[in-house]
C-alpha cells in the first residue's frame, strides 16, 4: 500500500456530478426488477459475470473482427475514392450525387438488406458496415483535398516534384487532421452498426447476444454486454488515435509544447 | 545556336509554336513577344496579362522586374518556371551547365515562404533535392552547407512553424540555393518581411549571391530595392501589361542602400515610372 498525500484527495466537480448520477440511479433502479432497470451495482455484477465466462472473449473476438474488417475495407475504399474525387474533376462530377444518396440510405435498411442478400453470415454485417461507413470517409476526405494549399501544390510542380512525392510529402500530409477525423468518426460508427447488423444477421457476435437477451427482456444483460462493448471500443479510441495523432501532428506548435 | 548553345525550348507549353532565334551563348533566359490572355470564366471578357513581353537575362546576371501590384509579373515568373501557359511568343531557357541536353535547374522564391510545416527544415530542402534527383548522399552536406549559408546553421532538425517569418523566408532561400540552380526566381521575395528584416535580408542575399551565382530573375514592386540588387531593370505597367523601360545599373558592388547615386537613380526612376503609371510621362 502506497501512502495518499492529502493533497491529492481531490473532488473535481466531474467525479462529483458521477457520484451523484451513480446515487440516484442505484436510488431509482430500487423501484424496478433488475431485468427491467438494473442499477449501477447489478450492472457491474453482471458484467463481472461475462468477463469471467471464457466463452465471452471468443464472442467479443468475433465482432471485433468484423469491426475491423468493414472498417479497414471503408477506410481504405473511401480515402482512395475521396482522394480521386477531390482530385479529379470529372469523378467528382460523375460521383458527387451518388455519394449523397448512399448517404442517405438509412442503416436499418443495408443491414435487412444484406441479410436478405446473403443470409445469416459474416458478409451481412461486413457489408453494411462497408456500405454505411465508405461515404462518410468519402465526403471527409473530399472536403480534404479541397481545403488543400494550392500554393504547395505549385511549389512542388516548380520544383519538378514527380507524382509519388508529392503524394508523400506534400498530398497525403495535408489530409493527416482528416484522415484522423475519418478514422475516428468510421471507428465509431462501425461498431455501432455492427452490433445491429450482428442482431439481424450473424447468427453469433455481441449483437445476437444483446438480441438473444432482449429476447428473454433481460435489460441487466443488454445493457451488461453494451456497456463492456463500449470500455474495450473508447480503450481503442484512446489508444490508437490519440496517442497516435500527437506523435503525427508533433510538428504544429500548440500541440508541441 | 550550332555551339552548344542549344536551348531547351519550352514550346510544348502553348498551342501554336513558333519558332524563333534561340538565345545567345550567354543568354541564360530569353522571352520574345510573349503574350498570355485569361478569360474570366463565365463571361466573354479577355484579360490581357502579358502583352507582348520581351526580355533576356544574361548568365549570371541580376536583373529585376519592377511593376505595380497585378501588373502580371508572377504571372511571368510561372511562365518561365514552366508551371503556367501561355499564347504566343516563345520563352527559351539555356540548358544546364556543363550538360547541354539537360534542362536547366531552376529555383524559386515565393512571395511566402511555401514550406511544408510537417518536415523539418532539413526535411524542406530534401524535398527539393529529392524532387530534382540529386543523389541522396550529397543530401546532408548540402543541407547544413545552404542551412549556413542563409544563417540558420543547426536548425536542421527544427519546424517551419517554430521559426520566425524571416527565418522561414531563409530556409525557403536555402531550399532554392541546394539544388544549385543555373537559374533562380524569386517573386517578392521580401515583401512579406518588416522592413528591417527585409533591408538585412537584402545585404544578406547580395553577400550569398556573390558565392554561389546563379542568374536571377527578381520581381518587386520596391523600386530602392531593385536598384540596390539589380544589374539591369525592366519597368512594366498594367493596361496594357507591357515592358516600358530597360535601365542598366552600373554602380559597382558591394552597394549600400544610402549611396548618394543610388538615391539620385533611384528618384529619377521613381519619377518616370509613376509618370507613366499616372498617365503623365
Amino acid at each position: 500500500m502506497t501512502s495518499v498525500e492529502p493533497s491529492e484527495i481531490r473532488l473535481s466537480p466531474g467525479l462529483l456530478t458521477i457520484a451523484a448520477g451513480l446515487v440516484a440511479w442505484q436510488a431509482l433502479s430500487l423501484f424496478f426488477p433488475p431485468v427491467i432497470f438494473p442499477g449501477p451495482w447489478t450492472l457491474l455484477q453482471r458484467m463481472a459475470a461475462i468477463y469471467s465466462d471464457p466463452a465471452s472473449y471468443a464472442v467479443v473476438a468475433q465482432t471485433l473482427r468484423r469491426i475491423f474488417e468493414g472498417f479497414a475495407i471503408a477506410m481504405v475504399a473511401g480515402t482512395a475514392f475521396g482522394l480521386l474525387m477531390g482530385l479529379k474533376r470529372d469523378v467528382e462530377l460523375f460521383f458527387d450525387t451518388w455519394i449523397m444518396v448512399l448517404l442517405t440510405v438509412p442503416a436499418v435498411c443495408w443491414a435487412f438488406l444484406s441479410v436478405l442478400w446473403f443470409g445469416i453470415s459474416d458478409i451481412a454485417p461486413i457489408l453494411t458496415i462497408v456500405l454505411i461507413v465508405f461515404p462518410f470517409v468519402v465526403i471527409n476526405i473530399w472536403e480534404g483535398t479541397k481545403a488543400m494549399d494550392k500554393d504547395l501544390m505549385e511549389m512542388g510542380s516548380v520544383y519538378r516534384a514527380d507524382r509519388s512525392l508529392m503524394f508523400r510529402k506534400v498530398i497525403i500530409p495535408q489530409l493527416m487532421p482528416y484522415i484522423f477525423s475519418s478514422l475516428r468518426i468510421a471507428l465509431s460508427l462501425s461498431w455501432k452498426i455492427a452490433l445491429v447488423a450482428e442482431a439481424f444477421g450473424a447468427g453469433d457476435g455481441i449483437g445476437q447476444k444483446l438480441i438473444n437477451w432482449f429476447q428473454d427482456t433481460r435489460v441487466d444483460m443488454m445493457l451488461a454486454w453494451g456497456v463492456s462493448f463500449m470500455i474495450v471500443m473508447v480503450l481503442v479510441d484512446v489508444l490508437a488515435f490519440r496517442l497516435w495523432a500527437r506523435r503525427m501532428f508533433d510538428w504544429r506548435p500548440q500541440l508541441a509544447t | 545556336m550550332a555551339l552548344g548553345a542549344r536551348s531547351i525550348d519550352r514550346t510544348h507549353l502553348r498551342p501554336q509554336p513558333t519558332v524563333r532565334p534561340g538565345p545567345t551563348l550567354s543568354t541564360a533566359i530569353a522571352v520574345h513577344n510573349l503574350t498570355k490572355t485569361f478569360s474570366k470564366p463565365g463571361t466573354e471578357t479577355q484579360f490581357v496579362v502579358l502583352d507582348d513581353i520581351s526580355l533576356s537575362v544574361e548568365e549570371g546576371k541580376f536583373v529585376t522586374i519592377v511593376g505595380p501590384s497585378g501588373c502580371g509579373k508572377s504571372t511571368l515568373l510561372n511562365i518561365i518556371a514552366g508551371i503556367e501557359r501561355y499564347d504566343t511568343g516563345s520563352v527559351q531557357l539555356s540548358p544546364r551547365r556543363g550538360s547541354p541536353t539537360h534542362q536547366p535547374r531552376v529555383g524559386y522564391v515565393f512571395q511566402s515562404p511555401r514550406l511544408l510545416n510537417w518536415l523539418t527544415t532539413a526535411g524542406n530542402i530534401e524535398f527539393a533535392l529529392e524532387a530534382q534527383n540529386v543523389p541522396g548522399q550529397q543530401w546532408k552536406e548540402r543541407v547544413t552547407r545552404q542551412l549556413e549559408m542563409v544563417g540558420l546553421g543547426g536548425q536542421e532538425r527544427n519546424y517551419p512553424l517554430r521559426l520566425s517569418g524571416g527565418m522561414q523566408q531563409r530556409v525557403a532561400i536555402a531550399r532554392a540555393l541546394a539544388i544549385e540552380p543555373d537559374i533562380l526566381l524569386m517573386d517578392e521575395p521580401f515583401s512579406h518581411l518588416d522592413a528591417i528584416t527585409a533591408r538585412k535580408m537584402r545585404f544578406d542575399l547580395m553577400e550569398i549571391l556573390a558565392k554561389a551565382r546563379p542568374t536571377i530573375l527578381f520581381v518587386t514592386h520596391d523600386l530602392a530595392e531593385a536598384v540596390f540588387l539589380s544589374d539591369r531593370i525592366y519597368m512594366m505597367k498594367t493596361n496594357p501589361a507591357r515592358i516600358f523601360k530597360e535601365v542598366a545599373i552600373d554602380l559597382p558592388r558591394p552597394r549600400k542602400p544610402e549611396d548618394p547615386a543610388l538615391l539620385d537613380l533611384e528618384k529619377n526612376l521613381v519619377q518616370e515610372f509613376f509618370g507613366v503609371l499616372e498617365g503623365t510621362g
